[in-house]
């Protein structure tokens, strides 16, 4: 009886101590969760609650900002931008894009996919700055300019990009960029599918594209989703490229977006004294929520707690 | 069948974890809280050295002397203290910010460095950040400082200037610079178009008369692009700035009513604004409707500078700006550059142009540390005609002193003389605090109408309702 009461304190002994070594190692990320999210998020909610400006003083006003917000004859305009620079270069870049260089680049011999690959890396490498300026110069209205001379040759007038192709301009900006995330995601999972797959599916008869979409495409599910997920996120609250090639222009916030927008209000306008940190903060905190209630909706639609799920054979 | 796990909760972990960081955030910050840091004030050899820290922008960096003349004017001192055998130095500490560092950054960067209590003792800034600074509590009134140096220095000073550094019936500023804002016009294009030597000098007098409009400009910017003798009629800054408003000033417009001290916008001058940028950029194809997307170098400077452009809405500082970078040489700039005011924007109208001054201020940062008397006494040095004239010729900009006017090497300056009587028909933009709001209103809306989304019509109606939302009771809506 003695035996078996000082076997069971053992077993809970080492079992505190597993949960320990958990705890233990699980707390440098935490930190970073706690540090770099939680609080600034709950900075955000608190300095939305103020009418602080550049003199950093918590006035508390409530929901005022809230309120100005939702009066803000440009929030639906912003709303409206938002949704749509996040659903176009997702769609046709961050995950479309993203996809087809995959299965292209898998797809040919490996040192022609990966040189490929490797130059579709050079915007995430190249400095915000110097990237977007490359795109300005190459996209200005003039005849000399890259894109305009290159259509010269098909006969095609110049173009005022800028002015008149403003969101085409914004989205391949940032869809250039943002599409090599996915890219190597989706390159790491189809190159981890069994080589035995698709020597079967070839067996069978499968053609190249009937081994994509019947092999290829539903054994990377779970990447396509989280890319999916992830990169909605980033893109909500993304706005430098915006900023640095449109400023969210060319006309009456033609291309602001809600990012953009917090920027705008909190920081960026000419001239002292009318920094609007709280109604900015406002914004930012909106802009959370939204983060927060998509993930929820991704985590459900995409049943991703699945992909999670502990082993059915338990070892204990 | 897995068997769930026992144990706290993730959300339990998770919202503790918050709690005790939140903790651990105050209790940092309340231990290790850095205490304002004092600018050294060390003692070698029995002589005490007391720094006093300077922040100045160019953004053009021919304007260094803004912030260089109290290096020299420290030396200066140094040397008088030394003779008479004082026991204290003063030393000079601090920044001087040119592009790509712009106003709003300086700004921003000043009211961080404040908050973390590392902002400077001598802080320059635009006139019309004075409302904001002293309301705030930034700036301290030099109201006392002024009468203890009136009589050996600031008697001197042009006495309009002193009008753009009061706020409340009080000095919180000493002028540091001014300018005008010229239309510049190439003259050797002028010449392709056909006009006469004659012509092309009374140009400038005709504006001063009110006899030739902006309408009348739009005309010859057209002929100029429609004949292919340059590329854009008109040019404008790429970037939001305060401008624009000479055009509405130009139109008859009113931007500040001192006797109600509110801001004002008159509905029918900026509908007329607004009608006249849009015709030149829709109509007549004279402003490019990306300029405001544009680039200084290439989209201003450069066609300004190589004959692109026929008229140039800049600075007085622009002219030290091409020489002195290089993009004109004196000589060149003689030969091809013309300068004008503003055009009046109706016949019998009166022409403008816009003034900026600069003001010294001294921070609240400053009598903290005890300070703001030796500031002052600085700030006295630095407001000495030859370092002011030095700095005027540098860098195109005009005297702020009476004996500046004489001195030797601003009185050589031509083109100083020349635009001095433009002086007369400046306006100042409002010291009021909410100033930006307005300056930012306009440029958002004067963007939408060079792009072509608005019309001078919706323009208005979109400006009012904005200018009304963002200013309320600070702003006068005039039909």
């Amino acid at each position: 009886m003695a035996e078996e009461k000082g076997r069971s304190a053992g077993k809970n002994h080492r079992k505190l101590l597993t949960r320990g070594y958990l705890y233990f190692f699980l707390l440098p990320s935490l930190a970073m969760i706690v540090f770099f999210f939680f609080i600034p998020a709950i900075l955000t909610f608190l300095i939305s609650l103020t009418d602080m400006s550049y003199t950093l003083e918590w006035h508390w006003v409530g929901l005022a900002n809230y309120i100005k917000m939702i009066q803000d004859p440009w929030t639906p305009l912003i709303f409206r931008n938002t949704m749509f620079y996040v659903f176009t270069t997702l769609t046709f870049f961050n995950v479309g894009t993203a996809l087809l260089i995959s299965l292209l680049t898998v797809h040919i011999e490996e040192r022609v996919g990966s040189a490929f690959r490797a130059i579709w890396l050079l915007p995430r490498i190249t400095p915000s700055t110097v990237y977007a300026l490359m795109w300005l110069w190459a996209t200005r209205g003039d005849r000399d300019a890259l894109l305009n001379w290159i259509l010269m040759f098909f006969g095609v007038p110049p173009v005022e990009w800028r002015l008149k192709l403003p969101w085409l301009l914004v989205i391949l900006v940032n869809g250039f960029v943002g599409a090599s995330f996915g890219m190597i995601i989706f390159t790491a999972a189809l190159k981890s599918i069994p080589i035995d797959f698709t020597r079967a599916a070839l067996v069978d008869g499968a053609n190249t594209l009937q081994l994509i979409r019947y092999v290829e495409l539903p054994l990377i599910k779970w990447p396509l989703m989280f890319v999916t997920a992830y990169q909605t996120l980033s893109l909500l609250t993304s706005f430098e490229y915006i900023l640095l090639v449109t400023d969210g222009g060319p006309g009456l916030y033609t291309t602001e977006v809600w990012a953009l927008y917090s920027y705008h209000m909190a920081f960026q306008i000419y001239g002292g004294g009318s920094a609007q940190y709280g109604y900015g903060a406002a914004l930012s905190a909106v802009l959370v929520a939204i983060g927060l209630v998509l993930s929820v909706i991704y985590w459900r639609v995409f049943k991703m707690g699945e992909m999670m799920v502990e082993p059915k054979i338990e070892v204990d | 069948m897995a068997m769930r796990r026992k144990g706290v909760s993730p959300t339990v972990t998770l919202v503790t974890a918050v709690i005790i960081a939140l903790l651990v955030g105050v209790a940092i910050g309340y231990f290790i809280k850095p205490s304002a840091p004092t600018q050294p004030t060390t003692t070698q050899g029995g002589v005490k050295t007391v720094t006093i820290t300077v922040w100045a922008i160019g953004p053009d960096p021919p304007s260094e002397y803004r912030y260089k003349n109290f290096l020299i004017a420290a030396d200066k001192l140094n040397k008088i203290l030394a003779a008479a055998g004082a026991n204290v130095r003063v030393k000079v500490q601090g920044q001087f910010f040119v592009r790509p560092v712009e106003w709003e950054e300086y700004r921003k960067k000043f009211y961080l460095a404040f908050k973390a209590g590392e902002g400077p003792d001598i802080y320059l800034t635009g006139h019309e950040d004075i409302g904001y600074l002293a309301s705030n509590g930034y700036i301290i009134p030099l109201d006392d400082y002024i009468k203890e140096y009136w009589d050996t220095t600031f008697y001197d000073v042009i006495p309009t200037l002193w009008d753009a550094c009061k706020f409340q019936g009080k000095i919180w500023a000493v002028p540091q610079d001014t300018e005008v804002r010229p239309m510049y016009f190439r003259k050797d294009k002028l010449r392709e178009l056909g006009w006469t030597e004659q012509q092309i000098e009374e140009l400038p007098i005709k504006v001063k008369n009110g006899e030739f409009t902006l309408w009348d400009l739009l005309q010859v910017a057209k002929q100029a692009v429609d004949k292919g003798i340059v590329k854009r009629g008109i040019i404008h800054r790429v970037k939001e700035g305060y401008d624009y408003f000479q055009f509405y000033l130009a139109f008859g417009g009113k931007l500040w009513d001192p006797t109600k001290n509110k801001m004002v916008a008159n509905k029918e001058a900026w509908h007329k604004t607004f009608d006249w940028f849009y015709q030149a950029v829709h109509k007549y194809h004279v402003i490019s409707p990306n300029q405001f997307s544009g680039d200084w170098d290439k989209d201003f400077h450069g066609p300004a500078t190589k004959g692109e452009a026929l008229f140039i809405s800049g600075g007085s500082w622009h002219k030290g700006e091409w020489v002195k970078k290089g993009l004109l040489t004196e000589q060149q700039f003689w030969q091809v550059m013309g300068f004008m005011l503003h055009p009046a924007g109706e016949k019998g109208g009166k022409p403008v142009t816009l003034s900026h001054p600069l003001v010294y201020t001294i921070t609240t940062l400053a009598k903290k540390r005890g300070k703001a008397d030796l500031a002052a006494a600085l700030i006295a040095l630095v407001t000495d005609p030859h370092l002011n004239a030095n700095h005027a010729v540098q860098s195109s900009h005009l005297a702020i002193l009476y004996s500046e006017i004489s001195d030797s090497r601003y009185a050589k300056d031509k083109f100083l003389q020349d635009v001095a009587y433009m002086l007369d028909y400046t306006h100042f933009i409002p010291g009021h605090p909410k100033w930006a709001l307005y300056s930012h209103d306009v440029y958002t809306v004067l963007r939408a109408v060079e792009s072509g989304e608005l019309n001078a019509d919706q323009a208005t109606t979109q400006l009012i309702q904005m200018l009304q939302k963002d200013l309320g009771d600070a702003i006068e809506i005039q039909p």
